[in-house]
């Protein structure tokens, strides 16, 4: 037993029994630890579960969104107004990129884009996750994409992609009609217009885009995907397909709105335009120019051009016919005739001497002519202020708001499009809420010959026509016709009338033929006749300043103080088909607006009659046209 | 030499649960090594194959050999010991920033994982055959034994694999002798040098690796995304797990190094919470019969050879398990007798052939 005597305890020894025991409080304290170990797999993989398991699937499953198309846009004859075309974007995924410097380099090379321009977009995506591409030429000319195709082996990482974009084949034809679209704003994806709308996803931004946003956009489809920790596609879990949005066909007419919109590029002045079916609300050319093209947001607006479009001084984002509220001068004069033979103020054959104006409360109003003893029609023909004073005289105001509401003035119209504004019609409860004060029986005088508060848009006055083209119902203007759901297109139940009051034929009757002598006698009207189609009308000027405020504003801005002209219509007369408005911004004549209202009219009635379309007029500026002018040039 | 008495006193339970853990093992570097593509495995999967067939001829020499004879030579594995980490350190393969390896040609040698049983070895024999009577000089030269191949190690430095042997040494020094005051002390002294360390001991990945432990979700691509993924490997797994070859996490590369010092959470997530208890349990009896070995010693170098043995294999465990769950910071330390690597393996093989030899050996002269 050499070992064992080696083996003599010494002083620091420990004795058998204190190792054990150690060994038994070591066993022991292991046994509790792997309880602990268990417990913690337990709290991990049991209790927290399904927040483990949610990570897990973050982790390796990603969803690629599958755009929808959005639906096509016709018109009523089956037109394409708005559709979508292939754009080829070019584009980087740096994780493929061997060498990004160069490659970018080169790349800058073939497509002329400029180097800074595309060094710029990389650094603004230096810290999305590295397999996610960065778009580096959007909407990429032929010639970018071949050359890159050709190179394709001295660019590695770069691609070419396929992606649908909205294509409006007329350009700025119906641009304010249709409107554009963009990628909807955090904004607008906390509104309840919005709602459900991916981050990211195209969405309508303003006129029938808009409005229709949730038929024409569709569903998007998902794929899910395995992916491994670098991005990397593994296999395809799940496909939900795209499902496209549905085609919508409009009641707009392209050949009457692309003829507006060349009678008016022909006349030389911007402005706007609303033509509507008065029996049903149908709107048929609806035209605000300057215009925009609306291709241009489609493919992405760029910061610049955005800029240049909002500051432009003539405003070709704003929506005249819907947006722009000027005074309705003269053509308000329909909505008085109507308001006093209704209420029952005057007969048809009231007559009133004009002296060349009329003393009234005191203070001399001018008439623009002298017209002699003139009745209902002959006033309305020769839009004679004098006559028109002298129902002020007689007319409470809220008389003349209650027949101009009814006629659809200072209300909205309704139309199936956003953001319209509304008009003023003034009343005395109006003027007590806005301005604390009683209404003065002078301002009832300026507001009977359309001046003073009064306000309308375009589209209003054209509501105004239609109402009194089809006896008292205010039809709603309305674009939508059919939708295509799948099985074909079916039409959509017309929207119903705003209001209806009876207006009686005898006033119908009258104020009908007032209005047709202004366009067929010797009325201001003139410019507007078509032979053989009754046509009748109403000419107004909208003062921009009056004449003291221009006389003091006279060159000290660059603003420009010409008026506008109007001229509504509804032809033809006794049963009138079709009706609207025309406004010449800063054309200066009333008359003037009338030849665009013509060749619109002129188009209608050859398609309706299968003749070949009319050709744009010529500009009405001769020598004769001037010399013809006095009479017309002194209207309001 | 190995006669049929000492035959019939092999712990047969131990070494089939040696085996049985080390065949779990393979199968989870199979998992995750494994090429959907090709539908092939790995060549890490026949590697670690050999390697445990190595570890299994190591373990029968180390189990058929007398340990006391393996103590008289004690001297000499430390001296190799020695050289061969100081090799390593000088002329060594570089691998995850530590020049650790030797290449042998055929595959790559880390010697620092045999320092934990030539350690063992060498305090065992120290404590019984020289200064039993524990003089100064005595407990001097047992802090050298351990600290020769500490420092060389940490010099490579791969410090995780250093601070392994300090769990053996102390669990020797206890046994041994050394009164758990002194323990105690140990423990104040480092709770209160641990500023200090912490300025100026440390490296900065070090640090952020304990930062990041402490919030893992602060930098989830950064430093903390390690601790996250094998939280989220084990968490995911379930109760049931996901399936042998479908764990997510571990098939598509989430979890980095997965086959090596993460294979404990590739079992959790495939095999879930019942094959985690099922493998505490096999590495809990594996401890356990270690311990009891201990017990059952004939004399006082086998226990300690024993003890030092399982306190260093108890320390990782139980240090690579909580990192799989997240619980502890991320360290490179592999988990013994699963996670991919041949000397690993092979040391811990070799290692338990001791723990058997002394078991085997309770009744001989």
């Amino acid at each position: 037993m050499k070992t064992s005597s080696r083996f003599a305890p010494g002083a620091l020894e420990r004795p058998r029994d204190s190792l054990a025991v150690l060994l038994a409080v070591w066993r022991w304290g292991m046994v509790l630890v792997f309880a602990g170990l268990a417990a913690g797999f337990w709290w991990l993989q049991v209790v927290e579960y399904d927040k483990y398991r949610q990570h897990a699937e973050d982790n390796h499953q990603r969803t690629l969104v599958l755009s929808a198309p959005r639906g096509a846009v016709l018109d009523r004859d089956g037109r394409v107004l708005a559709e979508n075309r292939d754009s080829l974007n070019i584009t980087l995924s740096r994780e493929q990129a061997e060498d990004l410097e160069g490659t970018v380099a080169l790349l800058a090379d073939l497509s002329g884009v400029p180097l800074s321009e595309l060094r710029a977009i990389v650094e603004r995506h230096r810290r999305d996750p590295p397999f996610r591409p960065v778009v580096l030429i959007r909407d990429a000319a032929f010639d970018q994409v071949a050359a890159v195709a050709a190179h394709k082996r001295e660019l590695p990482g770069i691609y070419v992609q396929q992606l649908p974009v909205r294509f409006y084949p007329a350009g700025d034809v119906a641009a304010h009609i249709l409107g554009y679209v963009g990628e909807v704003s955090e904004a607008e994806m906390a509104t309840p217009e919005f709602e459900g709308v991916r981050r990211g996803a195209i969405v309508g931004k303003s006129g029938i885009e808009r409005s229709y946003n949730r038929l024409l956009m569709g569903r998007d489809g998902a794929r899910r995907v395995v992916v491994d920790n670098v991005g990397r596609e593994i296999r395809v879990l799940d496909e939900r397909l795209p499902r496209e949005g549905r085609q919508i066909q409009l009641t707009l007419d392209y050949d009457l709105q692309e003829a507006a919109e060349d009678a008016f590029a022909d006349a030389g002045f911007n402005g706007s335009a609303v033509f509507l079916d008065p029996r049903s609300g149908e709107i048929l050319a609806l035209v605000s120019r300057p215009a925009y093209d609306p291709n241009v947001f489609a493919r992405g607006i760029d910061g610049e051009t955005w800029g240049r479009l909002n500051r432009d001084r003539l405003r070709p984002l704003n929506h005249r016919a819907l947006q722009g509220r000027y005074s309705p001068g003269s053509t308000f004069k329909v909505a008085m005739a109507v308001a006093a033979l209704e209420e029952g103020v005057v007969t048809p054959d009231f007559r009133v001497a004009c002296p060349g104006g009329r003393r009234v409360h005191g203070r001399f109003f001018r008439c623009h002519s002298t017209h002699g003893s003139v009745d209902m029609r002959e006033a309305l023909e020769k839009s004679c202020n004098s006559y028109f004073y002298a129902l002020g005289e007689k007319m409470e105001i809220d008389q003349i708001h209650k027949w101009a509401t009814a006629l659809g003035l200072g209300e909205l119209s309704g139309v199936d499009l956003p953001h319209e504004v509304r008009g003023l019609m003034p009343s005395t409860a109006w003027k007590r809420e806005r301005r604390g004060e009683r209404w003065y029986p002078g301002e009832t005088i300026s507001v009977a010959i359309g001046q003073g508060a009064v306000s309308v848009t375009p589209i209003s006055l054209a509501v105004m026509m239609a109402t009194v083209a089809n006896g008292g119902t205010r039809v709603t203007p309305h674009l939508l016709a059919a939708v295509n759901e799948g099985q074909g297109f079916e039409r959509v139940r017309r929207p119903v009338p705003r209001s209806r009051v009876a207006i009686s034929p005898t006033t119908l009757e009258v104020v009908t033929e007032g209005l047709w002598f202004v366009v067929n006698r010797a009325g201001t009207g003139r410019r507007g006749r078509i032979y053989g189609r009754d046509v009748m009308g109403k000419t107004g000027t909208a003062q921009v300043v009056s004449l003291q405020g221009r006389a003091a504003a006279a060159g000290s801005s660059d603003q420009d103080f010409r008026d506008h002209g109007w001229f509504v219509f509804a032809v033809p007369a006794g049963a009138p088909e079709i009706a609207g408005a025309v406004f010449g911004e800063h054309n200066e004549h009333g008359y003037l607006s009338a030849p665009i209202a013509r060749h619109v009219l002129e188009t209608y009635f050859a398609k309706k009659d299968g003749l070949p379309r009319p050709t744009v007029p010529v500009p009405p500026f001769g020598r004769r046209a001037w010399a013809a002018a006095p009479a017309e040039a002194a209207d309001q | 030499m190995l006669e049929q008495r000492l035959y019939r006193h092999i712990d047969w339970l131990l070494l089939g649960s040696l085996f049985l853990l080390a065949a779990i093992g393979v199968a989870m570097i199979y998992s995750t090594t494994y090429d959907p593509t090709t539908g092939g495995a790995s060549p890490l999967v026949s590697i670690q194959l050999w390697a445990l067939a190595l570890g299994f001829l190591a373990l029968v020499i180390t189990l058929s050999i007398d340990y006391r004879w393996f103590a008289d030579l004690s001297p000499v594995f430390f001296m190799g010991l020695v050289g061969l980490v100081a090799y390593a350190l000088l002329f060594g393969t570089t691998g995850g920033g530590a020049r650790r390896w030797i290449d042998l040609g055929a595959f790559n040698l880390q010697p620092s994982e045999f320092a934990r049983m030539v350690v063992a070895l060498g305090l065992a024999t120290l404590f019984t055959r020289y200064w039993q009577g524990r003089t100064p000089f005595g407990w001097l030269m047992a802090v050298t034994v351990v600290a020769i191949p500490f420092v060389l190690i940490a010099q490579q430095p791969d410090l995780g694999t250093a601070v392994t042997l300090l769990p053996v040494a102390l669990v020797i020094f206890v046994f041994a002798g050394l009164p758990l005051r002194y323990v105690g002390l140990l423990i104040v002294v480092g709770t209160l040098s641990a500023p200090a360390v912490w300025a100026y001991g440390l490296e900065d990945y070090q640090r952020e690796r304990i930062l990041s432990f402490l919030d893992p979700e602060k930098d989830p691509r950064g430093a903390g995304y390690q601790q996250l993924q094998a939280k989220i490997t084990a968490g995911s797994g379930g109760a049931t797990g996901k399936g042998f070859l479908r764990g997510t996490q571990s098939q598509y590369n989430f979890l980095p190094v997965a086959h090596n010092d993460f294979v404990f959470s590739v079992l959790a997530e495939e095999q879930g919470f019942l094959g985690v208890v099922v493998a505490l349990g096999l590495y809990l009896f594996v401890i356990l019969r270690g311990m009891d070995a201990a017990r059952l010693a004939k004399d006082r170098l086998g226990m300690y050879l024993v003890v030092g043995i399982m306190a260093g294999f108890t320390f990782q465990v139980i240090y690579n398990i909580a990192m799989s769950a997240g619980l502890a910071p991320v360290k490179g330390l592999t988990l013994p007798l699963m996670s991919y690597g041949g000397s690993s393996v092979i040391a811990t093989l070799a290692a338990f052939g001791f723990v058997l030899n002394v078991r085997m050996r309770r009744f001989t002269n």
